[in-house]
């Protein structure tokens, strides 16, 4: 570490993920003096995405289960005074269990001399996911060579692609002015969607055989590794939702570039089908009969403004929404439509109200910025946390990845926490700390009854549903397949996204756990995916779109962890929970909102700066 | 940084007067004058101790080059650069960084080559990159020559300048040639016929339409 850090501040943050991002940005945009550390070498903590090099990396790293006591050298008990004493924070996360990666893709012989060779080229710190390592570049000249006369391509000054990227308005003008602005900006230089054109190269000589089917080895995805963004926690955005609110208010998101959610997904009757969200898309369906349009047309316009006709449900309200439905006059495929595609609840767990609101939510939720409910940011949802990260060090906050604290010092007398003292022996002081919940030792959290997330990332070589664009992002809730189960979600997100490389896809696949990642995903995987051996036996399967390269892995989930569960806190540190399941990121986004109020209750959430081209204009007038 | 009035209206209108928008980067160790080289550049004023940037995203001048108006957005590490902790956010959309050390600093001159990865690695493919070797006033305490600057810039395929933010050396100068880099680049891919060789887009591989533009409600 070239420099050493301050030694005051007001207020300290452990963890980078995207509660705490959001606190730190906060604190600091309110004028306090911010500390924002990980010990990680990566922003996001479990909200981080990963190039394919970087998450085999971050695997390796749990599956070595590598003692990390290692480097901590510094002691910290001559630090502590008689009148204080210390909660040493846990070493080593533990939030990440049951990984299992298994690769499907062509892996012959003159690949994986090429891999061996670019693996050790990339890591271990090449291949993380920040910018933050320091990296050997001995290759650099001439990749970059090659990469110009290749795949050179500025993107043209108005394509269509281009039209599709979503910049968030400002929160400083009104939403129609700022949306024209940055869509039907014909200037705007700023685009990214022409990178991952120009690559075909790669498939040339196997399209010969294969006219439909493009492979992709082992050792393309290792070598196009940073056009991967693998998100350990993949979630869209809601377009009205907290998170969509705060980043246009703070002006975060000016950071962030999105795409619309293009398609909402069913898994109906052994088939992935299109479900028509709105009214145009309700008419011009054609899976659905005239009669069953109608029928749909109606329902969701009940529900739209259910609050005002009561008498709808009033004897419903003690059932599950699924019985409700039944009793709508909607056909079974409408039922399951509404119930897992457009509410995107379970079977039992779902009362009447809930399920009407959350319909009500999801239409909402339409035609803000596009024709589904959702956005999804470009490069991955690894970037929100960062973007909070870049704000508050705007306005001052002090960063620094790979920075392990070893314990919480805290005052006897009056029981709160003076200060940190980190793995170099230094001691810092502030008055307010916020930590992560996977930091906290396990005495802390003996109580403590966690959940976990059952998590898979595939990389497949075509769209679960394939349509006239292959530029599809897609969401599929898969209703439990046997009695016991859970739904699962699936997003699929194409190149476009920025998060996988040409002619790949990338999948993500959530549920709430009830067993292994592994054990309660892989029924669903199969039942969408073909793994890419076995693709070359049976013709049928071609429907299906092969599996490349899987990885299944259970997270923890704190997010619904009270405060009094931990034992033994100091009432000024405050704690901040890991990803939860849920569709979108609303969870966090209030978790930051009531802590921030909690510690300064009279300052302003996140107001919007001031504009950096007023200062200049100032400055010049 | 007192402006926190919400902008007029007429801002918009004066905010629509260009013909390109580019967005450049700066970037570079700690103390090697990132900021004060774009204050130099944006305001250009020079102050002598640390300028505090808190508040301050980035900076915006707009350019007359080749008779078109090209509105600048420069951004600033705020300060992340310290501790090797750049965002790989700050990265994303960038069409050109200038990469900075300084003449009297050895290690800010070694960092190039990480820098210069970390651009690779998060920007877009095509990001134009000048290496600039600024302070080139403080000849005295010089420990890197310029022969090396040179020779570096080279290797990595980026263009070369020693520049003097205090002295108000060529600082407009290397805003240009980034400028110039960007466009010569642009007109290239816009003239197929320009481009260098076959990028190996075979025909039989049915350049597939650009997708539908989902119809985003603006």
């Amino acid at each position: 570490m070239a420099e050493k850090l301050p030694t005051e501040f007001d207020v300290v943050i452990i963890g980078t993920g995207l509660p705490e991002s959001i606190l730190a940005a906060a604190c600091s945009r309110s004028g306090q003096r911010v500390l924002h550390v990980d010990s990680r070498s990566y922003y996001g903590g479990n909200w981080a995405s990963f190039s394919f090099t970087g998450l085999q990396s971050w695997l390796k790293d749990y599956q070595q289960n590598h003692d990390s006591e290692e480097g901590v050298t510094a002691t910290w008990q001559d630090l502590i005074h008689e009148t204080e004493e210390a909660i040493s924070l846990r070493k080593k996360d533990e939030t990440i269990q049951h990984t299992e990666v298994f690769c499907y893709a062509s892996q012959d012989v003159e690949d994986s001399v090429q891999d061996t060779e670019t693996l050790q080229r990339s890591s271990p710190l090449e291949a993380s996911a920040t910018p933050a390592d320091s990296l050997d570049s001995a290759s650099l000249p001439k990749e970059r060579q090659s990469a110009y006369s290749t795949s050179y391509e500025v993107p043209s000054r108005h394509t269509e692609e281009s039209d599709r990227e979503l910049s968030l308005p400002s929160a400083n003008v009104e939403d129609s002015l700022e949306k024209e602005k940055y869509c039907g900006d014909k200037t705007d230089m700023h685009t990214v969607s022409g990178e991952d054109k120009g690559e075909h190269k790669l498939v040339v000589q196997d399209s010969i055989e294969q006219p439909k089917r493009n492979r992709i080895t082992y050792s393309q995805m290792v070598k196009e590794s940073r056009r991967f963004n693998i998100d350990l926690v993949s979630k869209p955005l809601y377009s009205q939702g907290s998170l969509i609110d705060l980043l246009i208010k703070s002006n975060v998101s000016r950071y962030a570039e999105f795409k619309n959610v293009t398609r909402i997904l069913a898994f109906w009757e052994g088939k992935v089908e299109q479900v028509p969200c709105s009214r145009a898309d309700v008419f011009n369906s054609k899976e659905l009969s005239m009669v069953e349009k109608r029928m749909l047309m109606k329902f969701l316009t009940f529900c739209l403004d259910y609050e005002q006709h009561s008498d709808e449900y009033q004897d419903f309200k003690q059932c599950s929404f699924s019985d409700y439905l039944k009793t709508k006059k909607l056909t079974p495929n409408l039922q399951h439509f509404i119930l897992h595609s457009i509410a995107m609840t379970s079977e039992s767990s779902c009362t009447t109200l809930d399920g009407l609101q959350a319909t009500k939510n999801f239409l909402q939720c339409l035609g803000r910025f596009g024709n589904t409910p959702f956005i999804f940011p470009l490069y991955g949802h690894g970037e929100i946390p960062q973007c909070f990260c870049r704000m508050c060090a705007v306005f001052g906050g002090v960063y620094c990845l790979r920075h392990k604290v070893q314990c919480l010092v805290v005052d006897k007398d009056s029981g709160r926490c003076k200060g940190i003292i980190d793995a170099f022996g230094q001691r810092i002081s502030a008055n307010y700390f916020i930590v992560e919940d996977s930091y906290l030792p396990k005495e802390t959290c003996s109580n403590v009854q966690y959940k976990q997330i059952s998590r898979a990332v595939l990389i497949t070589d075509q769209s679960i549903l394939k349509t006239d664009s292959d530029q599809q992002i897609s969401i599929l809730v898969v209703p439990p397949l046997e009695p016991g189960t859970t739904s699962v979600r699936v997003m699929e997100l194409c190149s476009s996204t920025m998060t996988c490389m040409k002619d790949s896809y990338l999948v993500h696949l959530t549920c709430s756990s009830s067993k292994t990642a592994r054990e309660d995903l892989e029924p669903v995987v199969k039942q969408l995916f073909i793994p890419e051996a076995e693709a070359e036996a049976g013709k049928d399967e071609l429907r299906k779109p092969r599996l490349l390269w899987a990885l299944y892995f259970n997270m923890r989930d704190s997010s619904g962890v009270s405060r009094s569960s931990y034992c033994g806190l100091p009432s000024n540190v405050y704690i901040c929970s890991g990803p939860d399941w849920g569709l979108g990121s609303e969870h966090a986004v209030k978790q930051a909102e009531t802590l921030f109020q909690e510690i300064f209750p009279s300052e302003e959430f996140c107001p919007p700066p001031p504009n950096p081209e007023d200062i200049i204009f100032e400055a010049e007038g | 940084a007192s402006a926190s009035e919400p902008p007029a209206s007429p801002r918009d209108a004066a905010d629509q007067n260009f013909d390109y928008m580019f967005k450049l980067l700066l970037i570079g160790n700690s103390s090697v004058g990132k900021t004060s080289f774009l204050f130099r550049y944006a305001d250009d004023s020079f102050t002598p101790a640390f300028v505090s940037t808190v508040g301050i995203d980035f900076k915006v001048k707009t350019v007359y080059r080749h008779d078109k108006r090209i509105k600048l957005q420069i951004w600033d590490t705020a300060g992340q650069e310290r501790y090797r902790t750049i965002t790989t956010a700050y990265y994303r959309g960038a069409m050109g960084f200038l990469l900075m050390y300084d003449i009297a600093n050895q290690e800010s001159f070694t960092a190039v080559q990480d820098w210069a990865t970390q651009i690779k690695t998060y920007s877009w493919d095509n990001a134009q990159v000048i290496l600039v070797g600024n302070k080139c006033d403080l000849e005295d305490e010089r420990v890197v020559p310029a022969e090396d600057g040179r020779r570096l810039a080279d290797d990595l395929g980026f263009e070369f300048f020693e520049a003097s933010a205090k002295e108000n050396i060529n600082v407009k100068q290397v805003f240009e040639r980034l400028v110039d880099i960007i466009c010569d680049k642009m007109n290239e891919s816009l003239e197929p016929s320009s481009s260098p060789g076959s990028n190996g887009k075979g025909p039989a591989l049915g350049d597939t339409p650009p997708p539908q533009p989902s119809s985003c409600s603006c």
